[in-house]
């Protein structure tokens, strides 16, 4: 991490961002899918939308949704749930999408539900102890009232399989 | 480095480069008539005092070093005039400057890609030192690189040294540096720039600009600058700080004063009749202001915009195009009272046609003329006359044809490929095969682009040996590409065999073309662009290339059809005919593929609905439509469910995202969004051919 940011800024930067890196409270969007409770940073985040309509696209893996037009941008949509190997997401009144920026891959994953904007505190994130058995899951986190979050791998997320 | 400095590469990189473009074209235009004009000479010294300094800022030291020799060379051409050099130099000089803008343009390649500069340019500097000492040294009288033999004693400025100038209130007394050579042009530059600095002045010798033996007592006793004000004079020596070449220089003032109170600053004409200052003070000005008024380069109201940001403009562009028509179709209007209604479309109206110029503009903006590719064609045949020792013309036609700055880039590789074969394998190597078959013995190739309403037709035709088609059979046999007995191959079909791949007629691969890529990566590049390519030849007359191009990729004019709930646009460029068949002309093989047999031939049936995998009620081929379509060479059927209609629409291409899954290997071109703000997506029928049947 640290790494990243020398590269990132500029030398009198950095210590600048060593000691905002003590407060290492990121704000995450927290949603709801296959079961699990997932998380990601609002850095990445861009918007939630529901009731779009998805354009199908010929010869894509099952998991790649299509494609829907958000206020003229065209814009691929994933289903989280069968990229992490599951059956496809239900339509319900809760499901929507998920617009993520990942580094300028301009991205919508659908989920079953969003939760809230909470802060995490990125020290107290456990690696999955299950070593590469992950597709897109990078971190684990217990919160306050015992419940289980866990981490979505932006970088996993921007690369198909 | 950080983000100012790289924003300041960027701009000096374009900065550069359009430099080194005008500079070449000035040099063809020059070549061409053999002769430099005295306004290109003053541009070129501008350029490379503009490029010396920005790499000298840059800290591109091998590249200021250079531009800096040949800004000395044109300085001192610029002022002796052009027409000092005889046609021998002229022509070396052409050489030279070809060899700079190579190099130049080899060190900025170097920089784009982040490349160390070459730093041994000590022999190149020297080619150039060499020749400006040729040319300076035959007009000049006496050799100028020995002034520093003579080293000058300084002389005080005795007053009894003075210039007769009546009118002269002051003198400045300038001693220049020891053996810096031309001391006359120098020391006329200096009195230049005081002039530029809008100080009136007279200067002695008075005749140093043109008499270079001036120059020996300019070494010996420096030279006078006469001023009609003591201000002047100040202002004057101000300026002296800041020129180079200067020893020392000295204020006098003249020893009896004549009160002069009214002083005019133009040229009043001096009516001393001292025949040591003769009245020359009309003549000695001119030159000046007329360099002065050379100097500012024509101003172009043309500012650079990244593509980016025109991509995003015609973006937006098309979206309100379509947000426009998804208002004005509401059906919420249908609400409104009769009176409001008229009211509403009226402004709709108006509306519309805004929307309609603001298309237009935004189109237009992406065009660029297709000069800058031809001119880079010029310098190739340039070069390639030489080496292979052609005579050759080439003629451009249509330079200023204008299409978009997408499809130049992409053209330009194919056209200087067919530039390059016709120069290498087109054109006779012996003048006297041409005069034998009653031709003009220089060879010609013509560079020609013209447009029609929705394509840009680029040819290359030259007036050489043209194709042999039985020899191209040969050939093509020894290759085993022949797919069918040599007999049946018509001599169109002949020729056709040129734009296969790993078919190169030049039994050896020379310099220039013939690398084994040939005709066919022409071919694709062009095809990439939606382009196609024909070929027209005639055995001992000469080859035709014609390129035909749609002007522009951003807007396409396509059938709507639908399989299932999917909407698909076809070019309809790409459509031969539309139609309903009966069940009973469905031909098939043995593997149950369909076929149809359409005015004498048989063409493939690709259902969209079994390619795409896309669940439809529509699987009889008799219940939906079929669409007979083609591209440059391949011909299929398309079965859809049925016909929308036809509509003009922007393309989109797919989300960065997307790209990973090759949708433009498996016939789909783009997206585009309609009027109802669904997606429709755009089929390439090239690549569904090769997807579909191909490789199937």
């Amino acid at each position: 991490m640290s790494e990243q940011l020398n590269n990132q800024e500029d030398i009198q930067d950095v210590a600048e961002m060593e000691t905002d890196e003590l407060s290492t409270i990121d704000r995450c969007l927290t949603f709801e899918s296959a079961g699990l409770i997932l998380y990601i940073s609002t850095n990445n985040v861009i918007e939630i939308i529901n009731n779009h309509s998805i354009t199908t696209l010929p010869l894509m893996p099952p998991y790649i949704k299509g494609i829907i037009n958000l206020r003229g941008q065209i814009l691929p949509v994933m289903d989280i749930q069968q990229r992490m190997g599951k059956g496809p997401t239900e339509f319900t009144g809760s499901a929507c999408i998920i617009v993520l920026d990942i580094d300028s891959v301009s991205l919508g994953i659908i989920v079953d539900s969003v939760r809230q904007v909470m802060d995490i505190d990125l020290k107290n994130v456990r690696p999955i102890p299950l070593k590469h058995q992950q597709k897109l899951l990078n971190g684990m986190v217990t919160m306050e009232d015992g419940s289980v979050f866990m981490s979505i791998d932006c970088q996993a997320l921007a690369v198909p399989q | 480095m950080d983000n100012g400095m790289e924003g300041m590469l960027d701009t000096y990189l374009f900065e550069t480069n359009s430099l080194l473009d005008r500079l070449d074209e000035m040099l063809m235009a020059d070549e061409k008539i053999g002769d430099f004009s005295t306004d290109d000479v003053n541009e070129i010294f501008r350029i490379m005092h503009t490029i010396k300094g920005s790499s000298a800022m840059m800290e591109f030291s091998a590249m200021a070093e250079i531009a800096h020799h040949i800004e000395d060379m044109f300085f001192y051409i610029r002022d002796k005039g052009i027409d000092s050099l005889d046609p021998q130099h002229k022509k070396e000089l052409f050489n030279l400057m070809f060899r700079s803008e190579d190099f130049l343009r080899g060190q900025v390649e170097k920089v784009e890609s982040g490349e160390a500069l070459d730093t041994d340019i000590d022999s190149f500097a020297a080619d150039i030192n060499n020749f400006l000492k040729k040319i300076s040294g035959a007009p000049a009288e006496q050799p100028e690189e020995n002034p520093a033999a003579e080293a000058p004693q300084t002389h005080p400025a005795a007053l009894d040294h003075l210039p007769d100038d009546k009118e002269a209130v002051c003198f400045l007394h300038v001693f220049l540096e020891d053996g810096i050579g031309m001391e006359n042009l120098r020391a006329y530059m200096i009195v230049n720039a005081i002039q530029e600095c809008g100080i009136d002045l007279r200067y002695y010798p008075e005749n140093m600009e043109t008499d270079s033996s001036t120059a020996a007592s300019i070494i010996e006793e420096g030279f006078f600058m006469a001023f009609t004000s003591e201000e002047d004079a100040n202002k004057a020596s101000d300026v002296l700080r800041t020129q180079n070449y200067i020893r020392s220089y000295e204020l006098a003032a003249v020893p009896e004063p004549e009160p002069e109170p009214e002083v005019p600053p133009k040229e009043e004409p001096v009516k001393s009749a001292a025949p040591a200052s003769a009245p020359k003070p009309a003549p000695a000005p001119k030159p000046a202001p007329a360099k002065q008024a050379a100097a500012p380069p024509v101003k172009q109201n043309l500012i650079s915009v990244s593509l980016m940001r025109l991509d995003s403009l015609q973006n937006i562009v098309g979206e309100i195009v379509i947000t426009e028509s998804m208002v004005t179709s509401a059906p919420e209007l249908n609400q409104l009272s009769r009176d409001a209604y008229d009211n509403f479309m009226k402004s709709a109206r108006q509306l519309r046609k805004l929307t309609d110029d603001l298309q237009d503009i935004s189109m237009s903006l992406r065009m660029v003329p297709i000069s800058g590719v031809f001119q880079k064609m010029s310098r190739i045949v340039r070069d390639m006359k030489q080496k292979l020792n052609k005579d050759v013309r080439l003629t451009l036609i249509g330079e200023d044809t204008e299409i978009d700055k997408t499809i130049v880039d992409s053209i330009q590789d194919p056209i200087m490929h067919m530039v390059r074969n016709a120069m290498d394998h087109g054109i006779e190597d012996d003048p006297s095969e041409r005069i034998a078959l009653g031709k003009n013995p220089q060879g010609e190739i013509i560079l020609s682009a013209t447009h029609t309403s929705s394509e840009v037709v680029i040819s290359i035709s030259d007036d050489g040996k043209g194709m042999d088609p039985e020899k191209l059979l040969a050939k093509a046999r020894d290759k085993g590409i022949l797919t069918k007995p040599e007999s049946e191959y018509s001599v169109k079909e002949a020729l056709g065999l040129v734009m296969l791949p790993g078919f190169s007629t030049n039994q050896e691969v020379t310099e220039f073309s013939g690398r084994g890529v040939g005709m066919d990566v022409v071919k694709k590049n062009v095809e990439s662009v939606g382009g196609v390519v024909s070929l027209a030849s005639e055995y001992g007359k000469g080859t035709t290339f014609t390129m035909k191009i749609p002007l522009t990729m951003a807007i396409v004019d396509g059938m709507k059809v639908t399989v299932g709930n999917s909407i698909f646009t076809i070019p309809i460029a790409n459509i031969r005919q539309s139609l309903k068949i009966l069940p009973e002309d469905v031909i098939r093989d043995e593997n149950d593929n369909e076929m149809l047999e359409l005015m004498d031939s048989f063409y493939p049936v690709v259902r969209l609905h079994q390619f795409f995998n896309i669940d439809t009620d529509v699987t009889e081929l008799s219940d939906g439509i079929v669409m007979w379509v083609e591209t440059s060479d391949r011909s299929f059927c398309l079965f859809v469910d049925e016909l929308v209609g036809e509509q003009q629409v922007v393309v989109k291409p797919f989300p960065a995202f997307l790209n990973y899954f090759e949708l433009k290997n498996s016939g789909i071109a783009g997206c585009t969004i309609l009027g109802d703000g669904n997606i429709s997506i755009i089929l390439d029928i090239q690549s569904l051919h090769s997807a579909a049947l191909e490789n199937a």
